[in-house]
């Protein structure tokens, strides 16, 4: 049966809340051009289990969403008859601030929450693409790591509890509300990077942390790309005063590097000095130096942070050692052909190359890429690629080689396979 | 069905060669002398004998001893050092022990990445020592490291006195080798930090031996501080240590190490080995900041008047490193003079939030006077990770069973102000009650479905974390055991 008779078949099944059928909003959420059958909104937790439980017991495939701003990520899905958006369950439920602890649910977005935790003077500190966008479910199911990931924890170090809806329609909960807890499995750390393909997240409690006393972005210019990727070991170096470090090579101008410092301004003081010491001896610019909450400073680090959410017709990630990363990034940014514009971001730490491509020959410009990340050593991920290539493309390589445990995994809290089919690693 | 109680001996026999067969003579124990030192790990209450105990040396003959048990259809327990606190390598439900501690080896060092490569067995504390010249460390420091594993580490998701600031076990772990229940090695994440699939290493860590051997760990390096101060500040009351805590994890300082001892176990820790503790002070807070050098100072002049505000009648840095050292090693043997206290002692590993300590504190002395039994606190209180050490006589049966009811009413307060039943020891055999205090039916079945994806057949460390139902422990004293 699929959700379109469910739809129909009035009382017998209770799909609560807004659900709409309107063409605008479905279409709205397409995913590698499926376009679901319905959308629904549940505005109360129980009322998500209801329809995750009355859908699957119908076999209709459920897509979790949040407000969709990074459902490009993944494979298409094998199914998509329902998208199951949390987007209105936005109840902030317990804001322990003296205890740097915060539970919320799972469709508070990333930037109402940072506006909470600021008028305590806290943070969550994480820097996904597009904040305003992206919910708290979206954040832990796409591990969005930004460029805070290397100094501050990714988000696997962050979440300390979470209430998810199991296939079954069951809500249920690991970890807690304190920062320290070994009781029962692990849990959480299955939903991080899951795409909704194992449960849906309803409700996390993170970790948070004091706002840097200080913080400041020095920005330096490079003459060109081969002497900002000399600079890229010196940087790693520098050491927890140094929240973001990130490489932003567009094309159009010189490749700048972003370097935002934040704690006790004595510290910063110091690293600054090393910065500028750094980029003297590569002959780099400095070409801002304000303080890192400024607007303007803002702006600039918008850029870097959601380079691979803006207009292009590829974006790839690939992750790889630190010691191979210089050479990886030379390497993936001289595979592509004159013709392609690319915006590329390099964060030597997290050891990881992001780019951006505007091109004729989607596919060859991937399976290049792929070669070269191969022959570095490195995964990849293809966060974008253009529709027509959904029914071939790998989106992940190489394929771990637990993926057959992976697969047990899946089965056992999903086996019937109605939770986002199809979409994640391996088209699991 | 798998076989869980002990083997006929004409089974035994034969395990016995073929195990041989995989590891050599010297690698099999069999005779009850040495059986005997396996019957228990540092929770002592309850005893069991494995029927043997197999030493393999390498992942691959880890591998065949798991094949062999999993074709005789026979149960296993895996055993790093025996230090754990809840049970969790006792042989109850499987006669088969796999033991790690000839797993000894560092395969890789790779300094200019911060990654090191460390089989099961290898000692905790030997990690930092191998990288310390090059200015790098393994953060998690479990009070036991010098003895515990990094398998056993990767079981509990172990944590230490600066997990603080730097996170738990599980937070400086990016892979895996495990062997599962059938035999199959699989590779779990990666040295790269970005690994592609489910986080199974994240679900592995903290699974207690569930899921399979871990034969190795791919561990994150991370440099050494190039400042660190440490602090003693003395307090007249428990009241006053918990507030000031609360009000520096409050005023955004985060702490490399931030722990609490109260009069009871500075008398013992001062008695034992004299480092100048005050003996009349209601409880001491030992602080230690570390980071850049530049603004150390400043972080130090506020935590001081942080305590100053509380009311601490005094604050001290340690003025070097010999006297940090001090301060540290009568923190973490706090435990080992316990002993002078009473002929026995119960260590209770519980969690609330941070800011509810006055309030644990206050009621886990009103639960010891209710008991009429003498209760001390030594634990990482920057966590708000307690652990409240039970004074009493095992002997005295009466006494014993009101050690019990305290235990569990602690975690019981734990649990109503929103902590949890265990900060960092497990659930073990221990806490198989408790755990129900945090979880619900539904919770605890999604759990198990996670397993059955590992170890279907449940023969890996059968009857720890779930309640089985067959065999339901309920013949349970207190243990003597270390508190930390
Ligand atoms: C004095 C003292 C101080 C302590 N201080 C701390 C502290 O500060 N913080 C803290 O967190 N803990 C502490 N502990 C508890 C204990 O040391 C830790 O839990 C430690 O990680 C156990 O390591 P082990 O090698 O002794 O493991 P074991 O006790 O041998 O085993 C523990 C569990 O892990 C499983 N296991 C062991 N090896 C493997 C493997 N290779 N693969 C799969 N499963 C395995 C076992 O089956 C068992 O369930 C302390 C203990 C003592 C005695």
């Amino acid at each position: 049966m699929s959700i379109v008779d469910i739809l129909r078949s009035d009382g017998r099944v209770s799909i609560p809340d807004a659900t709409t059928r309107d063409v605008a909003a479905r279409r709205a959420l397409a995913i590698a051009g499926v376009v679901p059958h319905a959308l629904v909104t549940p505005s109360t937790r129980a009322a998500l289990a209801t329809c995750v439980r009355d859908a699957a017991a119908a076999g209709t495939a459920v897509v979790p969403l949040g407000l969709g701003a990074h459902r490009a990520l993944g494979h298409r899905p094998a199914r998509y008859d329902l998208a199951l958006s949390t987007r209105a369950l936005t109840r902030i439920v317990d804001y322990a601030s003296a205890d740097m602890t915060v539970t919320v649910e799972s469709g508070v977005t990333v930037a109402a929450l940072q506006g909470v935790l600021a008028r305590e003077g806290q943070w969550l500190p994480v820097d996904p693409p597009l904040p305003e966008q992206t919910t708290v479910g979206g954040l832990i199911a796409a591990d969005l790591a930004g460029p805070l990931a290397t100094s501050q924890g990714r988000v696997r170090d962050l979440v300390i509890g979470t209430a998810m809806t199991t296939a079954d329609g069951k809500e249920v909960r690991a970890g807690g509300r304190v920062v320290k807890n070994v009781a029962g499995y692990d849990l959480m750390k299955l939903m991080i990077g899951s795409l909704g393909t194992l449960a849906v997240v309803t409700e996390a409690t993170f970790k948070v942390r004091p706002r840097p006393q200080t913080t400041r972005l020095l920005v330096l210019a490079c003459a060109d790309r081969p002497a900002a990727l000399a600079l890229a070991s010196r940087l790693a170096e520098l050491d927890e005063v140094a929240l973001a470090i990130t490489l932003l090579d567009d094309g159009d101008t010189s490749p700048t590097w972003q370097c935002l410092l934040g704690g006790v301004a004595a510290d910063v003081d110091v690293v600054t000095t090393r910065i500028r010491a750094a980029a003297r001896a590569a002959s780099a610019t400095v070409a801002y130096d304000e303080d890192g909450a400024a607007p303007a400073a803002a702006a600039r680090l918008a850029v870097a942070r959601d380079l691979s959410r803006t207009a292009a017709d590829v974006v790839v990630r690939a992750a790889t050692l630190r010691t191979r990363v210089v050479d990886l990034a030379a390497a993936m940014r001289a595979s592509v052909d004159d013709g392609a514009r690319v915006r590329a971001r390099v964060d030597p730490r997290a050891a990881t190359v992001t780019l951006a491509l505007e091109t004729a020959d989607a596919g060859a410009a991937i399976a290049r890429l792929r070669a070269v990340a191969t022959g570095h050593g490195a995964t990849l991920v293809v966060e974008r690629w253009p529709d027509a290539l959904a029914a071939t493309i790998d989106v992940w390589s190489p394929l771990p080689p637990a993926l057959p445990l992976m697969r047990r995994v899946k089965a056992a809290l999903d086996p019937a396979g109605v939770l986002a089919p199809g979409r994640f690693v391996g088209r699991i | 069905m798998s076989i869980r109680g002990p083997l006929a001996d004409a089974d035994r026999a034969e395990l016995r060669r073929a195990l041989v067969a995989i590891v050599g003579d010297d690698g099999v124990l069999a005779e009850p002398a040495d059986l005997r030192v396996y019957e228990c790990d540092g929770y002592t209450l309850e005893r069991s004998v494995p029927t043997l105990v197999v030493l393999p040396r390498t992942t691959d003959e880890v591998a065949r001893v798991v094949c062999l048990a999993a074709s005789a259809g026979i149960a296993f327990v895996p055993r790093g050092a025996g230090t754990g606190l809840s049970g969790g390598c006792l042989p109850a439900e499987a006669p088969l022990m796999i033991g790690t501690s000839r797993m000894r080896r560092i395969r890789m060092i790779d300094l200019p990445n911060r990654r090191v490569v460390a089989e099961a067995g290898v000692v905790n504390a030997m990690v930092s020592r191998a990288v310390r010249d090059a200015g790098l460390q393994y953060v998690p420091d479990p009070s036991s490291q010098n003895a515990c594993t990094i398998g056993g580490n990767v079981a509990e998701n172990s944590g230490g006195p600066h997990t603080l600031k730097y996170g738990v076990t599980t937070n400086h772990v990016l892979g895996v080798e495990l062997v599962l229940p059938d035999g199959e090695v699989v590779e779990l994440g990666d040295a790269i930090e970005e690994t592609v699939g489910y986080d199974l290493t994240g679900v592995v860590c903290g699974s207690e031996g569930t899921f399979g051997i871990v034969t190795a760990a791919t561990l994150r390096l991370a440099p050494l501080p190039e400042a660190v101060t440490t602090m003693l500040a003395v307090f007249e009351t428990v009241a006053a240590a918990t507030t000031t805590v609360s009000r520096i994890i409050a005023a955004g300082i985060v702490p490399a190490a931030l722990e609490m001892m109260d009069r009871t176990i500075v008398a013992a820790v001062e008695a034992a080995y004299h480092a100048g503790f005050p003996t009349d002070a209601g409880a001491v807070l030992l602080i230690e900041l570390d980071g850049p050098a530049a603004g150390l100072p400043e972080l130090t002049t506020r935590v001081v008047d942080i305590c100053r505000d509380a009311g601490a009648r005094s604050v001290r840095s340690a003025a070097d490193e010999a006297e940090r050292a001090v301060l540290w090693k009568s923190r973490k043997r706090a435990f080992g003079a316990v002993g002078r206290l009473a002929p026995s002692y119960c260590t209770q590993d519980g969690v609330v939030p941070r800011t509810r300590l006055p309030e644990i504190l206050a009621r886990i002395e009103r639960i010891g006077a209710r008991h009429r039994l003498r209760i001390g606190n030594v634990f990482h209180a920057g966590d708000g990770n307690i652990h409240p050490i039970i004074l009493f006589d095992e002997r005295d049966r009466e006494e014993t069973t009101r050690v019990l009811a305290a235990g569990h009413e602690i975690l019981e307060a734990c649990i109503a102000l929103g902590g949890s039943v265990t900060g960092e020891h497990g659930i073990g055999i221990e806490k198989i009650r408790e755990l129900g205090l945090s979880f619900g039916v539904d919770d605890l079945a999604v759990m198990q479905r996670v397993r059955a994806a590992f170890d279907p057949a449940r023969r890996a460390n059968p009857g720890k974390i779930f309640p089985t139902g067959a065999a339901c422990i309920e013949q349970r004293t207190p243990r003597r055991q270390a508190a930390m």
